[in-house]
């Protein structure tokens, strides 16, 4: 029933067109402004508009996903965007796993640094601690040649770590890191630039038929200058009320910025929503492989039987406990629904959900192992087959055991369903990450998301008290 | 004629290389009472645990209730065994009542689920059989809150309510303190009376005498003697069982 159901999948990817329905999907980092940015709760910016109008040329629609901007190229080879509209530069690396336009924009890569620094030039650069966006050709500029660089998630944080004096210097695309020094107090722009290179959009390679309409329509905007105004829009963007919160404001008006403000309560809202789904859906899922996987541990460890099937279920532990959940995530993600279009939060439940059954497998197989022989026998004698003794007398007395061990393990999941973010999924922790890289208050945003999974926690761990007392009763 | 309802012929089984039961053959009659005594390690244990399906012969036949479930070291199928077990029932040194539910659910928990039984008419008669074990007033109760006693005289009613033909009880009041294995005792009296049929492992010398109507001496995984209860204990022939009971007797 399964792989029928799988083969007709795996069939239907073959038979989609690349572009069905002529909705595009365009992936973008949305922490890159004036380039792509979220502004009042879309993501907006010079590339998107660019891409959009191309599109809009051709008659086509699109949607833009967000998403880590080291994910990026990986999105476009597994099909999981037609088109990258991310500031991406050009380099031979990129070249070889994906197919780029004719460049569009000129951009230069260029030190942010505080006021009071003693840095001046690229020169002086040298042996000290420098923050960049990871993936970006900033960061393989600076690792090349100066050394390894800190690499942060998106440039708000990597600015927000030199504000701090936690790094020396932040080497950024020119537009964007206008906009922070102009956002931010204290820092300012070297004016020699570190490097120079251009942005183009990438496609999967060998998409002929979509890089040549992109190509195409292109140079027509160059040449009618389209792109030359859609810059122009962005030029003031610094002035463009989005939503900083002000270096000198009080704390009364921090708290406005940052969740009333665009309604951004909204991004902590739906994350919420997000990573409760996911956490109750993985769970439900682990408990079930959880069940079935400790039923087979242990009936092959006190009778000898179902060889095959404990071995399989050794090797399941083996790999999922052996590995961090983030790669899991990340490999059922881009490698097992590699080019299907599924529901991110279905990723996440599934990863979490056989991530989680592992651990569960373990602590239902200890309780089903603290349970006295003799209750199986008793159950035995009275003529209830093993499956009945199972479910009727070991099974509930294991799980009384292992109850508080379960409690951790749901209390451990419901945490790690923070990395989420990963795969540009919107859940609490990157819906904070959000409302970060929209206000460039790294404090407020960070102080609620954790107080949010607190709260979650104690109800949690309250109602599991309260579970246990009643069980308790008859001990 | 008497019926045997219980009969082993050639049982063996070991342990990795220890043998446990060596060629024993041994009859229960219809109503009948056996004590099976022997020192510890003797085999007693195994061989209840082999008549009653909790371990597997290596060698031999076992017949329980006309149903033949092992013969000559080959086990019959799946439902033939379940027959075989309908028709017996186990009373375990340890209780191994169900901690998890309450003495009434402990009862019904079997003729529900296996017996099909209703539960209205499996609650009758677990009340009726807690009645005779003179604990009505604990039905609801959960095992933890009984006497090792009560708790016994609870595992005796959970075995009875699915109206076995023969009782197995292994050593039932060797984990009980002294003054609490008089109930135990005296509700298997009671069954005795009723004719029940029993296979009982026990170091209570003077009960076994007393509710046996033969009692069976085990040593090194065989039957070394067998006969009469009174006979047995009070003019013992084997050299073996002479030394047992003088020292069960005599104490120290």
């Amino acid at each position: 029933m399964m792989f029928k159901r799988l083969f007709f999948i795996l069939s239907l990817m073959f038979l989609m067109p690349v572009w069905a329905g002529k909705v595009i999907k365009v992936v973008t980092s949305a922490n890159f402004p004036p380039y792509e940015f979220h502004q009042n709760g879309q993501i907006v910016g010079v590339d998107i508009d660019i891409i959009r109008e191309v599109l809009r040329r051709n008659g086509m629609e699109m949607v833009v996903e967000d998403m880590k901007f080291d994910s990026i190229i990986v999105a476009i080879q597994t099909g999981k965007g037609d088109i990258a509209a991310s500031g991406l530069t050009v380099t031979e690396d990129r070249k070889r796993e994906v197919d780029f336009s004719v460049t569009y924009v000129q951009a230069k890569q260029v030190i942010i640094v505080r006021e009071d620094s003693d840095i001046a030039a690229p020169q002086d650069l040298q042996g000290r601690k420098i923050g960049v966006q990871s993936g970006t050709t900033g960061d393989t500029f600076v690792t090349e040649n100066i050394g390894n660089p800190q690499r942060f998630d998106d440039a708000s944080t990597a600015v927000a770590a030199l504000k701090s004096g936690k790094l020396d210097a932040v080497v950024l695309d020119y537009e964007p890191a206008r906009v922070h020094v102009a956002r931010n107090a204290g820092l300012k722009l070297l004016d020699e630039p570190l490097t120079s290179e251009e942005y183009a959009f990438a496609v999967a390679k060998g998409n002929r038929e979509l890089l040549e309409m992109i190509n195409k329509t292109l140079q027509e905007m160059i040449a009618d200058g389209t792109i030359e105004n859609i810059r122009a829009k962005y030029e003031k963007v610094t002035d463009i009320e989005v939503a900083e919160t002000d270096p000198d404001g009080s704390f009364k008006d921090d708290l406005y910025t940052v969740f009333v403000k665009n309604a951004r309560w909204r991004y902590l809202c739906n994350g919420l929503k997000v990573t409760l789904l996911v956490a109750f859906f993985s769970v439900i899922l682990g408990v079930s492989i959880g069940f079935f996987v400790a039923i087979i541990r242990s009936t092959a460890d006190t009778t000898g039987k179902l060889k095959i099937a404990n071995f399989l279920c050794k090797v399941y532990l083996m790999i999922i406990r052996g590995t961090p959940v983030v790669l899991q995530l990340l490999i059922i993600y881009f490698v097992v629904f590699g080019s299907m279009d599924v529901d991110k939060v279905l990723v996440a439940i599934i990863a979490f959900g056989i991530n989680s059954g592992a651990y569960v497998a373990e602590i239902i197989r200890s309780g089903i192992m603290s349970i006295d022989r003799g209750q199986m026998e008793a159950g035995r004698s009275l003529g209830l087959s093993y499956s009945k003794t199972m479910i009727l007398v070991i099974l509930p007395q294991a799980l009384k055991n292992v109850l508080p061990a379960l409690g951790n393990e749901f209390i451990v999941l419901l945490k790690e369903t923070s990395v989420c973010g990963f795969i540009a999924l919107e859940d609490l922790t990157k819906g904070g990450d959000v409302i970060r890289s929209q206000t460039y208050n790294a404090f407020l945003p960070l102080i609620a998301v954790a107080l949010v999974y607190l709260v979650l926690v104690m109800t949690f761990s309250f109602a599991l008290e309260k579970l246990e007392k009643r069980l308790k009763k008859n001990e | 004629m008497k019926m045997d309802l219980l009969q082993i012929s050639n049982l063996s089984k070991s342990f990795h290389e220890h043998s446990v039961l060596r060629d024993i053959s041994f009859k229960v009659g219809r109503g009948e009472v056996v004590a099976v005594i022997g020192p510890s390690g003797s085999g007693k244990t195994t061989l209840l645990r082999c008549a009653t399906m909790l371990e597997r012969a290596d060698g031999g036949s076992i017949s329980m209730g006309g149903v033949v479930f092992l013969q000559n070291g080959v086990y019959a199928d799946r439902k033939i065994i379940r027959e075989a077990r309908s028709k017996c029932g186990m009373v375990f040194q340890a209780f191994n009542l169900f901690p998890h539910m309450s003495v009434l659910e402990n009862i019904i928990d079997a003729p529900v689920h296996v017996a099909g039984v209703s539960r209205q008419e499996a609650e009758k008669k677990a009340m009726e059989l807690l009645a005779k074990m003179e604990l009505v007033d604990y039905a609801s109760s959960y095992p933890c809150e009984l006497s090792g006693g009560q708790q016994q005289r609870v595992a005796i009613a959970r075995a009875l309510a699915l109206n076995p033909e023969i009782l197995f009880f292994d050593e039932p009041t060797s984990a009980l303190d002294p003054e609490l294995t008089k109930g135990v005792l005296r509700v298997i009296r009671s069954l005795a009376d009723e004719n029940m049929t029993m296979v009982i492992v026990t170091h209570e010398m003077d009960f076994a005498a007393m509710v046996a109507d033969r009692i069976v001496f085990m040593a090194d995984g065989i039957i070394v003697e067998e006969g009469r209860a009174e006979q047995v204990v009070n003019h013992p022939v084997n050299e073996r069982t002479k030394a047992f009971i003088a020292g069960l007797k005599g104490g120290f």
